[in-house]
């Protein structure tokens, strides 16, 4: 049984109850109530960005948030990307371009990009989405392919 | 299928986040642990009391060192000598090792009580540098020889005395008296710090102990080793040992051998409960890390320019156990050797106890180390002569059929091509790469290195193929798939060779009650060596299906052709499936295990011998720029190659290499564990600097040298991090006349040698 009080967080769509100690981090909760393992910490400060999830529409460290913070929170994570069995652009130009080795950061990087698209065209920067992100792999050569391929295909809808 | 860029398998999964890393299990019940560890690097331990943290809510157990006396199992492991103790009995050998367990229904509620745990100590002197830790007054860390383990055919002990845990020697030619061949004697030393492994993925394991059966799920490289060293430890066969290895967080060599598995089964036997431990970033830091070394390197050449005799005396800071430091500093010393004709060399290289948490295998294992003395020397040498570095390697560099200094001669030897290609960077200047520096106070440069490599050998690889009754394929190999892509060129390989696509085919493993053994998980060896075994395998079940369907068609073997996944009676247009081949055998699945072993070994006296099955080739040519206002180095363009053989996977195997190069660059300008008095004092990224996107060369290019004479297969996992360092170094001397003797070359070390100069 987990300590804390109730709690309700709107989590990728759906409002959810889960249990929150005052200190446990929306990460903790993520993983421990509703199983949402692709937020990790790796570094538990702030900085490797494998903890990133979407909170309204922006992207922050869940490792340095209260779980009990995040109640008036839309919260998105990499497994709320996903809509009927289809995978987010991002995801789908990971997967094209394989910009993974061992994946532990890339539902992370996913996340800072998608958020970035969510952005007027005029205020994108992909140097900042990806800039709190760590790949010890090292994937970065096909990370850049995988954004090269996003920035194109928003081009061409924005266009289109 | 081989040389194509097949998909990994389980992308949905990983761009999800729904790969089943160790740390997303979680069995009914589990305990959460937390370690108290010391803070004191060299002590006695006088008391712990637990008896607060007995109390405290939701603690199930607490264990100390005391409690794993006399009650029937082996308290202490260590995959050469079993020195390491699951708690520390009775003594403290560095600041992080766990003195206290303690169990409870929430990882909060164990760190909670862990907290309240007091240890009182009686310190002892410490000693954290090698060179202290010889030194004839210094404190002695283990009075006695430990205990063996198991016998690995490549590791010879000798030499254990003091704080010295082994000793590797090599004797070649005439040894030191071959210096008399000299015309000059170059003699300098060269220092690599600590530094860590730092996966994304932290050390993990959930153990569960169940009708007198052992099962582990961790995050391990080598997973029978793991298996063994539990089954010793709790006097159990190892039959009753699972250890099942889900995908892995990245290991680059700190997941090698047990770590955080003995005390996770400790607790799992005690309770009767599933234990589970999850590391913190800190406490990676107190687990594992890159050997610390200290190697002089002494080099006689002629006057024009051969290298005629060197000596390496090598210390590797071993840390306070042993884990594998007594093999890594064999690979540390010939490694320091390089890939030339040195017709006299004298090796001796030590692996050194401190008071620090213990060094093991990383990416690279020992050779970084070597690369960085051997081939920053070669340009110190260079400029002695007046010869240009370049051409100064080409005279030396072993050609095919040379004989390396250990005796055995060398086959598909391309030290030349690989070098000639990474220099290639150099020839093709574009415009923008041909300007000049913005600002006179940037200095740019150039440097090269080149290495030799070698693998793990002896070793043994086991694969299965198993077809089943409805014609799906399973492979059942133990290699863990940590990111490198094995499984999805392991795959190619099986797909390939029993003629069906790719994707009709699953990978198993690792799971030692399933999957066959395999040594491990490491020195670039999995493609090339599990890729044999596979191969054999899918021979051996190619056989098997063409019998029965010989036997079902009533026709010769000879008769029967094998092609796209079906079989047919050669010149005839019905076919069999695989699947009706196997229903048709009523074997029910048909299954063939394959191995791989490779043969070697070397004299303890002398080091001659086989030291690998195969060598691995690479090299590196690097621009700099040099900011001679701050000392900050931008590596700006940077040009690899490595001996490739036959790829399998072109995108997977180039990202092997910009891996390297992105971590061979983060430790040529960044990385070091800095200890004050035993204590890690940067134990996480806020203080540990690691290189990031924004430091990778604007301009990287990456050469895989194919071979399309051979069919075989050449690890691609390490090849290209040891030049790295080197060739920055020799980019930034050239550029600015200051040589780096001391990684990392940190802006502040090029500012304060600068002012030296």
């Amino acid at each position: 049984m987990t300590e804390g009080s109730e709690l309700r967080l709107r989590v990728n769509g759906t409002w959810q109850d889960v249990r929150a100690t005052p200190d446990d981090t929306l990460l903790d909760v993520l993983r421990r109530e509703l199983g949402l393992f692709s937020c990790r910490e790796t570094c538990g400060i702030g900085l490797c960005g494998a903890c990133t999830v979407s909170r309204d529409g922006k992207a922050i460290s869940s490792c340095l948030v209260l779980a009990l913070a995040a109640v008036e929170w839309n919260i998105t994570t990499a497994e709320g990307l996903v809509q009927a069995g289809q995978l987010h652009p991002v995801q789908q130009a990971f997967v094209d371009a394989q910009a993974f080795q061992c994946s532990f950061c890339t539902p992370g990087f996913v996340m800072s990009l998608a958020a970035m698209l969510a952005e007027p065209p005029e205020q994108r920067s992909v140097e900042a989405a990806l800039s709190g992100h760590l790949c010890r792999c090292g994937s970065y050569g096909q990370i850049t392919e995988a954004v090269r391929q996003i920035m194109a295909d928003n081009d061409m809808h924005q266009e289109g | 299928m081989i040389g194509q860029s097949a998909q990994v398998s389980d992308a949905f999964e990983r761009v999800t986040g729904r790969l089943g890393y160790v740390i997303n299990h979680e069995p009914p019940g589990t305990l959460h642990l937390a370690l108290v560890r010391s803070d004191v690097p060299h002590a006695e331990i006088r008391s712990v009391s637990t008896a607060v943290a007995q109390r405290c809510r939701g603690v199930v157990l607490v264990l100390t060192g005391e409690d794993l006396k006399g009650i029937g199992i082996r308290p202490r492991f260590g995959p050469v000598y079993r020195d390491q103790p699951v708690l520390a009995i009775d003594r403290v050998r560095y600041v992080g090792e766990p003195v206290a367990v303690v169990a409870a229904t929430d990882a909060r509620l164990a760190r909670a009580a862990a907290a309240e745990i007091e240890v009182e100590y009686h310190e002892l002197p410490a000693v954290f540098h090698p060179k202290d830790a010889i030194a004839p007054d210094a404190v002695i860390l283990h009075e006695q020889t430990d205990e063996q383990g198991p016998k690995f055919a490549d590791i010879i002990l000798q030499g254990r005395k003091g704080n010295v845990c082994n000793m590797f020697t090599l004797r070649h030619g005439e040894g030191l008296d071959g210096f008399r061949y000299a015309d000059r004697i170059f003699e300098n030393e060269f220092v690599t710090p600590p530094v860590q492994h730092v996966s994304m993925e932290p050390h993990a394991a959930v153990a569960v102990f169940e009708s007198n059966r052992l099962t582990v799920t961790t995050c391990t490289q080598t997973p029978y080793a793991v298996r063994d060293a539990l089954a010793y430890m709790f006097d159990m066969p190892a039959s009753r040992v699972r250890v099942i290895v889900p995908p892995v967080g990245g290991g680059f060599g700190g997941k090698t051998y047990a770590k955080v598995e003995p005390v996770a089964a400790l607790v799992a036997r005690y309770t009767g409960r599933p234990a589970k431990i999850v590391l913190s970033r800190e406490e990676e830091f107190a687990t594992n890390s890159k050997h610390q070394s200290i190697i002089r390197l002494r080099t006689g050449v002629t006057s024009d320019g051969l290298l005629v005799a060197r000596q390496v005396d090598a210390l590797f800071n071993a840390g306070a156990y042993s884990d594998i430091s007594p093999r890594l500093i064999k690979n540390g010393g010939y490694g320091a050797i390089g890939p030339y004709r040195i017709p006299h060399v004298h090796v001796d290289s030590r692996a050194i106890f401190t008071n620090l948490p213990s060094s093991g295998a990383f990416r690279g294992y020992g050779v970084a180390q070597g690369a960085w003395a051997y081939e920053s020397q070669m340009n110190i040498i260079a400029a002695g002569l007046g010869i240009d570095p370049v051409e100064l390697r080409r005279r030396n560099l072993l050609g095919e059929g040379d004989s390396f200094a250990t005796g055995e001669t060398l086959h598909d030897v391309h030290f030349r091509e690989v070098f000639d290609d990474a220099l290639s960077l150099f020839d093709t200047d574009t415009d923008t790469d041909a300007a000049p520096p913005e600002h006179d106070y940037i200095k740019r440069g150039r440097g090269c290195a080149v290495i030799i490599k070698s693998t793990i050998t002896p070793s043994t690889s086991n694969a299965t193929m198993k077809v089943n009754v409805d014609g799906s394929v399973q492979v059942l190999t133990s290699t863990v798939e940590m990111g490198q892509g094995s499984h999805t060129a392991l795959a190619q390989i099986a797909a390939e060779a029993l003629g069906i696509p790719y994707h009709d085919l699953q990978m198993v493993g690792p799971d030692t009650d399933v999957t066959p053994y395999d040594l491990t998980t490491s020195a670039s060896r999995s493609t090339a060596a599990m890729g044999e075994a596979v191969r054999d395998a899918v021979a051996q079940v190619r056989q098997q299906l063409v019998t029965h369907a010989a036997k079902q068609l009533k026709i010769a073997p000879d008769d029967v052709e094998m092609r796209d996944g079906v079989l047919r009676q050669r010149g005839t247009e019905g076919t069999l499936s695989l699947g009706q081949v196997v229903s048709g055998s009523k074997l029910g699945t048909m299954t063939a295990t394959g191995s791989f072993v490779s043969e070697g070994g070397l004299d303890a006296a002398t080091g001659q011998g086989i030291a690998s099955h195969h060598w691995h080739q690479g090299a590196v040519a690097a621009e700099v720029d040099v900011d001679i206002r701050t000392g900050k180095v931008r590596v700006t363009r940077l040009r690899a190659c490595a001996y490739a053989g036959n790829v399998v996977n072109p995108v997977n195997a180039r990202m092997q290499i910009v891996g390297s190069i992105a971590f061979g660059l983060s430790q040529a300008l960044f990385e070091q564990i800095i200890y004050d008095n035993g204590h890690v004092a940067n134990q996480n990224l806020s203080e540990y600097a690691l290189a990031g996107r924004v430091d990778m060369p604007a301009d990287l290019q990456i050469s895989l040298m194919e071979n399309s004479e051979t069919t075989e297969i050449h690890g691609l996992g390490e090849t290209c991090l040891p030049p790295v360092s080197p060739a920055i170094a020799n980019a930034i001397a050239d550029a600015t006349g200051i040589r780096c003797l001391q990684l990392p070359m940190t802006a502040e070390r090029i500012i304060n040698l600068a002012a030296e100069q």
